[in-house]
């Protein structure tokens, strides 16, 4: 049971990880210029959303086994895609970025993707079931990769080697960076809970006194109050 | 003619074309946002709704609530319009008045609700006080032209505008939770005019009550309450869990107020919980969300008891708010909006109290069709009421993609699809051909539809007649859970064969709004599209629209019924263009899509 609790989490966010991924290239696919890119990105898309409903599978599988309490805990909703910073609420890849940097991103990124899934692959085992249907998505990502480092040879002649191994070492490095800022965010969100309620308790007893009658619009025109008022 | 003169002339040549130019560009925006879906929609000068869009369908995550910047972008590019082009812009709310009443109620509860607090301070930047701040950066210079509408009156204007008749109705609006109330009784007077008469203050709440239900029976909240409604045909009124919930809220004939057993309910309190133990207590423990509910297996009748008990609770106090609206209002007919108004299951019992002549329900009810509601506010607010004209908007307003579809998807269709008839008449008859043979097809056709059902233009489509088709449709391709039914699709003559219809809510068959029962010992109580308990979410078909085409092609095939369910993946929204559809199809089994390029067939 501990160790069906402690995969939950991982399971949970990879999910999240590839449906994201997924909603970019299908972003992607709409945003671009030419019908072949749009081929790719769509194939691109279909294959990560192809993962995700396998993670999301490997997730149920867990979920029935654990405490309700657990099991409501990582419940997917939609929307947590925006609330835990898988999707940008500044908008998609595709638009917030230089077409160069998108493919140097989806080219680093695909990479570290199949490096994270080798330590599922050694959690699940890899004659498992589940660790057959990782190895093959492990090689979708090498094979996203590849795409994106041909796309780039062709498009980027002048690109030397050297020039890769800098997108790709910078994109390890932005991703070990918002791992520590994350980390740092949940440290820092345990040590500082106490004063946010705290504070969130003289706030609330100041909010007790706040007479809400105001509001009411009973017998009033709706059409004629203020329209300037945010209250 | 001197030189002076000359420029006289230009001058008021300028000033005239100036002034033409200006006012035929005189455009409303409402957007609606931060709470449930996020949407934004577009009036023009002469009352008329010429755009809207969901932000779901274009970031593609259901149930998307933030900013709509996405569907904003999209009016004004799709539109060809500027920042000056737009007279105002309303905000659906009354962004503080909300902040405020969900922080006053939880500070009566601390230290209870301490975790609630803390998230409202916390997230305040990120609540609908926000949207000021996000129109600054995101669209500058509309900040300056912001105005606020109240939640409910959002909801009113919303329905109004599907209404024919633009006075003397009265308005019912319930929901989860507005910017003061949860629900509220108003009499339009005329547009300008709406009198609000009764309201049900916050945190007492029938939408929030259900949603509760929903998150015990173990479905997401804001998702799940068509599969809560699906389920509590299987269940028993006379049902002791049934029995039970129906006692947790009810109506006060003296005060003429809800009231609701708070004690059971965490919703005001907590951002993680709907209900507490005391309500598993009563009920018995919650459902894991990861445990499939399948008819006849353990657990599924006393989870469809209690979703039993809560839908004829909701009926019964549905059926409360209207005698008390007709009690203060006197009005025969009707308007219906917020999330409760998607309860299509308690329409039709509301349609045979005594003093309905008329229900209008809007075809996206819930929160993102306010963003309808206040773009009709703005226009309302910058008229006199002698030249407001509000006409009544199409099922299926989002302009057809600028983008050139059949260029984006040359590349997709040549590799992954192929062409069966390329002309509109043949692809429409090939389609009707195997639809009638059995077969599964999808949908995307010219606009998309407004609110979240799919009527034909974005839809799965198959004989509603053919068990094994319908079965198909249900299971191999949409996955979705057995015990939820499929709408049935049909032109009005077909639908009075078959079912019996209640001419007062007629508008909500259109949209799907409404289910009703099928005729006494009618052969419709053994279609695969009728539910368990006899009773069928109907569609009749709009004249001259998609389906209506494809009907006309089917019924001399002897397919007079279609079983219509939308074009997506469990989980994610409805298609919204080609490529979404086309997305659809790659990762299920379907094979056939009609679309304005032609039929296609997915290469295996």
């Amino acid at each position: 049971m501990k160790n069906i609790q402690s995969e939950l989490p991982i399971f949970y966010e990879t999910a999240h990880a590839e449906l994201a991924s997924a909603l970019e290239m299908l972003a992607a696919c709409k945003g671009t210029d030419t019908p072949k890119q749009a081929l790719g990105y769509f194939m691109h898309a279909k294959d990560e959303y192809m993962h995700a409903k396998c993670f999301f599978k490997m997730l149920s599988q867990r979920g029935i086994k654990v405490s309700l309490e657990k099991a409501r805990e990582f419940r997917f909703t939609p929307p947590s895609l925006i609330i835990k910073g898988y999707i940008s609420n500044k908008g998609f890849l595709i638009d917030t970025m230089k077409l160069k940097d998108f493919i140097a991103f989806v080219y680093t990124n695909e990479l570290l993707a199949k490096s994270s899934f080798e330590n599922i692959l050694n959690l699940v085992g890899s004659d498992t079931d589940e660790g057959k249907i990782i190895s093959s998505i492990m090689m979708d990502e090498l094979r996203h990769h590849g795409m994106a480092k041909k796309y780039f040879l062709k498009n980027y002649p002048a690109l030397q080697p050297w020039q890769l191994v800098m997108y790709r070492f910078r994109e390890t490095l932005q991703n070990k960076g918002r791992k520590l800022y994350d980390a740092n965010l949940k440290f820092l969100d345990k040590i500082l809970t106490p004063l946010y309620k705290g504070m969130a308790f003289v706030a609330g007893n100041m909010a007790r006194k706040l007479n809400l009658n105001e509001f009411k619009r009973e017998g009033k025109n709706l059409m004629e109050i203020s329209s300037k008022s945010i209250l | 003619m001197n030189l002076k003169e000359k420029g006289k002339i230009l001058w008021k040549f300028h000033l005239n074309l100036s002034f033409k130019v200006s006012s035929n560009f005189k455009m409303f925006i409402g957007v609606s946002g931060y709470n449930h879906e996020s949407a934004a929609a577009l009036v023009d000068k002469n009352g008329v709704l010429i755009d809207y869009y969901r932000e779901e369908s274009l970031s593609r995550i259901k149930g998307d609530k933030s900013f709509p910047r996405r569907a904003i972008s999209k009016l004004l590019k799709s539109n060809n319009l500027q920042i000056k082009d737009i007279e105002r812009v309303a905000f659906y709310e009354r962004p503080l008045s909300a902040f405020l009443h969900i922080v006053k109620e939880a500070s009566l509860n601390m230290p209870r609700s301490l975790s609630l607090l803390v998230h409202q301070f916390r997230n305040f930047n990120r609540s609908s006080v926000s949207c000021y701040l996000d129109f600054a950066k995101e669209f500058k210079g509309l900040e300056t032209k912001l105005i606020y509408s109240d939640h409910h009156l959002s909801h009113s204007l919303t329905a109004l505008s599907y209404s024919n008749s633009k006075k003397d109705v009265c308005s019912v609006v319930v929901d989860g939770f507005g910017d003061r109330s949860t629900a509220s009784i108003s009499q339009i007077v005329n547009p300008s005019e709406i009198n609000e008469l009764w309201e049900c203050p916050y945190p007492v709440s029938l939408g929030l009550f259900y949603s509760s239900i929903t998150d015990y029976l173990g479905f997401s909240i804001n998702e799940g309450e068509y599969k809560v409604m699906g389920l509590a045909s299987f269940g028993d009124s006379k049902s002791k869990s049934a029995k039970l919930v129906r006692g947790l809220m009810d109506w006060d004939s003296t005060s003429n107020k809800i009231i609701s057993d708070m004690s059971y309910f965490d919703y005001h309190l907590s951002t993680s919980n709907s209900f507490n133990s005391k309500l598993e207590d009563l009920l018995g423990p919650a459902r894991n969300p990861f445990v499939q509910l399948i008819p006849g297996e353990s657990d599924f009748q006393r989870c469809a008891d209690i979703a039993r008990g809560a839908q004829d609770l909701t009926i019964y106090l549905l059926q409360k708010i209207f005698t008390h609206a007709h009690k203060i209002t006197r009005s025969r007919r009707f308007l219906f909006s917020g999330g409760v108004s998607m309860n299509s299951a308690s329409i039709d019992s509301l349609a045979q109290l005594p003093f309905i002549d008329e229900i209008i329900i809007p075809p996206s009810p819930g929160d993102a069709g306010c963003a309808i509601g206040a773009a009709f506010y703005s226009y309302i607010k910058s008229n006199s009421y002698i030249d407001l004209k509000i006409s009544k908007p199409s099922l299926f307003p989002s302009l057809k993609e600028i983008r050139n579809d059949e260029f984006l998807t040359e590349q997709i269709i040549f590799n992954q699809f192929s062409i069966l008839e390329k002309d509109e008449d043949d692809a429409f008859l090939k389609a009707a051909e195997l639809i009638s043979a059995g077969e599964v097809i999808g949908t995307v056709l010219s606009r998309s539809e407004t609110g979240p059902r799919a009527l034909g233009n974005r839809s799965l489509l198959c004989d509603g007649k053919n068990k094994d088709a319908v079965k198909k449709l249900n299971t191999v391709i949409k996955n979705r859970s057995p015990f939820r039914p499929t709408a049935p699709a049909m032109r009005y003559k077909i639908a009075k064969k078959y079912y019996r219809l209640r001419p007062e809510i007629y508008d909500c068959y259109q949209s799907m709004s409404a289910t009703c029962q099928c005729l006494k010992d009618n052969v419709s109580l053994k279609f695969p599209t009728t539910h368990v308990d006899g009773t069928a979410r109907i569609q009749i078909v709009e004249n001259n629209s998609s389906l209506d085409k494809l009907l006309s092609i089917l019924e001399p095939m002897g397919v007079e019924i279609l079983a219509n369910s939308s074009l997506n993946v469990s989980g994610d929204p409805n298609s919204f263009d080609l490529v979404d559809g086309l997305m659809v199809c790659s990762r299920t089994k379907l094979r056939y899509l009609l679309t304005d390029l032609g039929l296609l067939k997915r290469k295996t």
